[in-house]
C-alpha cells in the first residue's frame, strides 16, 4: 500500500529575490519502506521534509498521505492528523524538559486521551524494544544524547502512526551513539514494518535504508537501492555524493 | 499522566521559571488584601480614633485608590511577565502543535497553566496576609496615629473582595495567554530559537534627541516649581519628556556609548572586556526595554513616596499655625468668649503649662484689605517671642495668613512699597516698610497689614459688618497638651456647644498625622509593590537568556576562563542590570525633589535620602542573592 505519494511538488519562496527550493518533486513509499533523502546543504531536502511533515505549504503540486491531503484539512483535523498519523524524530531531539523520559514517549498517546493502562503497557513494549526501560523515570537531563534520541523514536512510535519522519536523527550524536540510534530504527523498521523517511547528511545513516533519494537544486538528482551488503551501500551513496558536485571531500571515503 | 496532569507537571518542574513570576503575584496579591485588612477594619471604618470624620473618610478613600493602583499595575506586570513566558517557550509550543496537539488543547494547556499559578500565588498571598494581621494592624496603628490601636479582627470581606478580584484577574491574564499566541506559524515558532537577534539600529540624532528631552523634560518640572507656573499641562509634558528622554536614552544611546567603547581597540581587547562588552551589545535590545522599564517604575515609586513623606512632615502643621489654641468668637458672643477663655485659662494653670495670650480683632477696608491693629500684633508676636514693631503713623507691614503666603514674602520680598486704604469714601496711602516672614495671624487668607492703632481704629469705625475676634494661647510645650486639651473641650461642651469655636494645635497636629500615616502606608506599599515588579523584570531578563548564557560560558571555559575571570564579567553584567535604572531613576528623582523643595519651607532631604538608602539596601540583597545563586550554577556548568 502506498503511505506517501508527493507529485509534482513546488516550493518558491517569495521576497525580494523570490527563491524556487523546490520544483517538480515527485516521489513515493510503500508500506514498510524505509527511505533516506540527501543532498548538499541548500539543496531543498528539509524543504521537502518540513512539508511531509505539515509545517509548511507546498506552492504547487499535492501530498498525499494514506489517501489524504492534509493541505485540505481544517487545523483542528490537521491536528489530529498529525498525532495519529505522523511520527516526528529532530535532529535536536526536541524532547520536552519538563517530563520524565516516560512522560514524553506517552504524550501522543496523553494528547489523544489513551486510557492509563493501554498507555503504561505500550511504552513498558516498546521501551524494552529500544532498550530505554532503565531511563524511563528519569528527566531529559539525566540521558545522554542516544538515549534522548531512542526516547525521541520512541515517541515517534508509540501511536503507530503511518509515517515516522525524522530530520538529521544522528546530526547531534556520536558515531556510536549515532549507529545504535540507526540500528534501532532499522529493527523496527524490519520486525514492526514501521514506514520512515529520513533527511540525512550521514552517509553512514543513510546506509540503513533501502534506498536514498539524492536532491540537487530543488530537484531530484538520482535514486540508488540497497542490495544484500551495507557495506557496499554505504561506498555507492558515498560515489553518488561525490558526483554530486565539489562536496565529495566532505565525506571520507573510509568506511567507519 | 492524563492531559491535567501535564499541564501541572509543566509548571511543577519548571519552579525556577516561574518563581519570580509566582511570588511578585502573590506579593502584590498579599498588598492588595492588606489594603482591604485596613479599609474594612471596623474602627477605621467608624472613623480612626474618633479623631474626625474626613479622615476616616480620607482613609477609606486612600486605601480604595491604592487597591485600583496595585491591581491595574498588577494586571500589565503579569501581561508583560506571561508574555515573556511565552517567547521562551515558543519552540516548546511548536514541538507540541507537531506532535499533533490541537490549538484548542494547547489554549487548555496554558489556561490550566496560569491557573495554577494564579489560584497558588492567591492562597499563598492571603494566607501570609492573615498571617502578620495582627503585625500589619499593629504596625498601621502606629503609623496612623491611632490612640487606643487597631484590635485583631476577622477580615473576612477583605478576603472575599481580594480572592474575587484576583480571581478574575488571573483569569483574564490565562485569557490573553492564548491570544497572544494566536499568530505566528508552526514553522516560525518551531524555529524561535534559531532566529538570530538583529542588532539594534540607533541613528545619532535619536540618541542625541534623547538627552535633549530628559533636558528639557527637567526643565519644564523646575520651570513648573521655581518660577511656580502652576500649569498641570507644564507638569505633566514635562514628566512625559522625561519618560520619553529615558527610552530613547537607553534604546540609543548606550548603543553608542558600546560602539564607541567598541572601537577603542586597546579597551575594547584588554582582558575580559572584550567578552562584557560584546554580551552587552548581544542583550542591548532586550536589557534597553527592560532598563527602561525598571527606571521610570523605580522614580515613580522614589518620588511618590517622597512627596508623601514630605507632605507628612511634623513641621507642617506648626508652620501654619503656631498658636496651641486659637479662639474665635464674634462681637455679640464676647460674654460666651470670655467664659471659655476662662475654662482655657484654669485648665492650662491647673495642668502647670506655660502659655502667652494674645488677641486680634481684624478689621477690613472697602478695598477688601485685612487691617490688624498694631498694638493687637506685638503682643501676638511677643506672645511668640519675638520683638515687638514700632510704626509711623501712615507706615504698614505686610504679614502673611499662610504658609503660601509666607513662602512669596520669604522669597520675592517686599515687590511694592504702597498701598491704599478705602474707608467709609475716604483714601489713605500706606507706606509699606516690610513683609514679614513668620505667621502672627493664622488661618488668614487675602491681604493683611498690619498699621498704626489710629488708623486701625478709622477702618474699624467705617466698618458696617460685625467683627470677630481671635484670642491666642501659645503654648511652647504644646506637643504635650493632648490630655488638658480633651478636658477643655469636655468642659466647654458642658456648657453649650462652643468648642466648635476652640481650634487646638495638638489636635490638627494629630489629625496631620494621621492624614500622613495613611498616605504613607497608601504609598510605601505601592511604592514597595512597584519596586518588587521592577525587581521582578529583571529577573526575567536574566532567567529568559539563562539556557543561552550557560552554553556560552561552557564554550568559553572550554577555551581557558578561570573562575576569577568569569565572576568579573557576571558582576560586571550584574551591576549594569540592577544599578544602571536605579542610577537613572536617582537622578530623576532628585530633580523632582529639587521641584519639590522650592515648592516647601523645610528641608526634604532627609527624607529624600532615607528612602533612597532603604530601597538601595534591598536591591543590594537583592543583587547579592541573585549573584550568588547565578554564579553557582555557572560554576557548575564550566566544572
Amino acid at each position: 500500500m502506498e503511505v506517501l505519494s508527493v507529485r509534482n511538488l513546488g516550493k518558491i519562496y517569495k521576497g525580494a529575490v523570490s527563491h524556487e527550493a523546490l520544483s517538480n518533486i515527485n516521489l513515493s513509499i510503500e508500506e514498510g519502506d524505509f527511505v533516506g533523502i540527501m543532498g548538499p546543504s541548500g539543496s531543498g531536502k528539509t524543504t521537502l521534509l518540513n512539508m511531509i511533515s505539515t509545517i509548511d505549504r507546498p506552492t504547487s503540486g499535492e501530498i498525499r498521505i494514506g489517501e489524504q491531503d492534509p493541505f485540505r484539512l481544517s487545523e483542528e483535523q490537521l491536528a489530529m492528523f498529525r498525532r495519529r498519523e505522523l511520527g516526528f524524530v529532530f535532529q535536536s531531539f526536541n524532547l520536552l524538559n519538563t517530563l520524565t523520559v516516560k512522560e514524553n514517549i506517552l504524550l501522543p498517546l496523553a494528547l489523544d486521551g489513551i486510557a492509563l493502562d493501554e498507555m503504561e503497557r505500550r511504552v513498558q513494549s516498546l521501551a524494552e524494544k529500544l532498550d530505554i526501560v532503565s531511563i524511563l523515570n528519569k528527566r531529559t537531563y539525566e540521558i545522554s544524547g542516544g538515549q534522548a534520541q531512542r526516547t525521541a523514536v520512541a515517541r515517534a512510535m508509540i501511536h503507530g502512526p503511518k509515517l515516522i519522519l525524522a530530520d538529521e536523527p544522528t546530526g547531534n550524536l556520536d558515531s556510536k551513539s549515532a549507529r545504535d540510534v540507526m540500528e534501532m530504527m532499522d529493527r523496527r523498521n524490519k520486525e514492526d514494518q514501521a514506514t520512515m523517511l529520513l533527511v540525512t547528511h550521514d552517509a553512514v545513516a543513510a546506509s540503513y535504508c533501502n534506498r536514498v533519494i539524492f536532491i540537487k537544486d530543488g530537484q531530484l538528482y538520482n535514486e540508488i537501492t540497497r542490495g544484500d551488503s551495507q557495506p557496499a551501500f554505504y561506498q555507492k551513496i558515498i560515489n553518488v555524493l561525490s558526483l554530486l558536485g565539489g562536496e565529495g571531500h566532505e565525506f571520507s571515503p573510509i568506511r567507519r | 499522566m492524563n492531559f491535567r496532569q501535564f499541564a501541572v507537571n509543566n509548571v511543577l518542574r519548571s519552579k525556577r521559571t516561574y518563581i519570580a513570576h509566582f511570588l511578585s503575584s502573590a506579593f502584590s496579591v498579599m498588598i492588595f488584601f492588606v489594603y482591604g485588612l485596613l479599609a474594612f477594619h471596623p474602627q477605621i471604618e467608624d472613623g480612626i480614633g474618633a479623631s474626625s470624620g474626613t479622615l476616616s473618610m480620607l482613609g477609606t478613600m486612600g486605601m480604595n485608590v491604592a487597591q485600583y493602583i496595585v491591581y491595574i499595575f498588577s494586571f500589565f506586570f503579569l501581561l508583560y511577565s506571561v508574555g515573556a513566558f511565552i517567547k521562551i517557550r515558543k519552540k516548546e509550543f511548536g514541538i507540541l502543535l507537531i506532535l499533533g496537539m490541537s490549538r484548542k488543547q494547547l489554549n487548555r494547556m496554558l489556561f490550566i497553566e496560569n491557573m495554577l499559578i494564579g489560584m497558588a500565588a492567591i492562597v499563598v498571598g492571603l494566607g501570609t496576609g492573615l498571617l502578620f494581621a495582627k503585625l500589619i494592624l499593629l504596625i498601621s496603628a502606629k503609623v496612623m496615629a491611632v490612640d487606643n490601636g487597631l484590635p485583631f479582627y476577622f477580615p473576612l470581606k477583605a478576603l472575599v473582595i481580594t480572592a474575587v478580584s484576583y480571581s478574575i484577574l488571573f483569569l483574564l491574564i490565562a485569557g490573553f495567554s492564548s491570544v497572544m499566541l494566536r499568530k505566528g506559524t508552526l514553522l516560525a515558532l518551531v524555529k524561535a530559537e534559531d532566529a538570530p537577534k538583529p542588532q539594534p539600529k540607533a541613528s545619532p540624532w535619536l540618541a542625541l534627541l534623547a538627552l535633549l528631552l530628559i533636558v528639557t523634560g527637567y526643565g519644564m518640572v523646575m520651570v513648573f516649581s521655581v518660577l511656580q507656573i502652576f500649569s498641570f499641562l507644564l507638569l505633566l509634558g514635562g514628566v512625559v519628556l522625561v519618560i520619553g528622554g529615558t527610552y530613547f536614552l537607553f534604546t540609543q544611546f548606550s548603543v553608542y556609548l558600546m560602539r564607541y567603547l567598541q572601537n577603542k581597540k586597546p579597551f575594547f581587547f584588554r582582558r575580559t572586556n572584550l567578552l562584557t562588552i560584546s554580551e552587552l551589545i548581544y542583550r542591548m535590545k532586550d536589557n534597553a526595554v527592560m532598563f527602561f522599564l525598571v527606571s521610570v517604575i523605580s522614580a515613580s515609586a522614589f518620588t511618590g513616596i517622597g512627596t508623601t513623606l514630605a507632605i507628612g512632615d511634623p513641621g507642617l502643621s506648626a508652620m501654619e499655625n503656631p498658636y496651641a489654641y486659637t479662639y474665635s468668637y464674634y462681637e455679640e458672643e464676647a460674654d460666651r468668649g470670655k467664659k471659655d477663655l476662662e475654662i482655657v485659662r484654669q485648665e492650662l494653670d491647673k495642668a502647670g503649662f506655660a502659655y502667652r495670650e494674645g488677641s486680634v480683632t481684624p478689621a477690613y477696608s472697602d478695598n477688601g484689605i485685612k487691617v490688624i491693629k498694631l498694638s493687637e500684633y506685638n503682643m501676638l508676636v511677643e506672645s511668640q517671642g519675638y520683638p515687638a514693631e514700632t510704626l509711623g503713623e501712615d507706615e504698614g507691614i505686610l504679614t502673611p495668613g499662610t504658609v503660601t503666603e509666607k513662602n512669596n514674602y520669604r522669597i520675592n520680598g517686599l515687590t511694592f512699597s504702597e498701598m491704599e486704604i478705602d474707608a467709609g469714601n475716604e483714601k489713605v496711602a500706606v507706606d509699606v516698610i516690610k513683609a514679614e516672614t513668620f505667621i502672627a495671624v493664622p488661618d488668614s487668607y487675602g491681604v493683611m497689614l498690619v498699621v498704626s492703632d489710629s488708623l486701625y481704629d478709622w477702618v474699624a469705625a467705617s466698618e458696617e459688618y460685625s467683627s470677630s475676634t481671635y484670642h491666642t494661647f501659645f503654648v511652647p510645650d504644646w506637643k504635650d497638651t493632648g490630655e488638658v486639651t480633651r478636658t477643655i473641650m469636655n468642659r466647654m461642651n458642658e456648657s453649650g456647644e462652643y468648642s466648635y469655636y476652640l481650634k487646638s494645635l495638638y489636635l490638627q497636629w494629630k489629625g496631620a498625622l494621621q492624614q500622613n500615616g495613611i498616605l504613607l502606608i497608601v504609598s510605601g506599599l505601592v511604592g514597595i509593590v512597584f519596586f518588587t515588579f521592577a525587581a521582578s523584570f529583571v529577573y526575567f531578563r536574566l532567567y529568559t537568556d539563562l539556557a543561552r548564557d550557560e552554553q556560552q560560558y561552557r564554550m568559553i571555559a572550554k577555551v581557558g576562563l578561570s573562575r576569577r575571570e568569569l565572576r568579573t564579567i557576571v558582576t560586571r553584567q550584574l551591576v549594569m542590570m540592577f544599578f544602571l535604572p536605579m542610577l537613572v531613576a536617582l537622578i530623576h528623582t532628585v530633580v523632582a525633589f529639587v521641584g519639590l523643595q522650592q515648592l516647601v519651607d523645610f528641608s526634604i532631604v532627609g527624607h529624600s535620602v532615607n528612602i533612597f538608602i532603604f530601597f538601595l539596601g534591598l536591591q543590594i540583597v537583592y543583587f547579592l542573592v541573585t549573584r550568588w545563586r547565578y554564579l553557582n550554577r555557572m560554576y557548575h556548568i564550566i566544572q
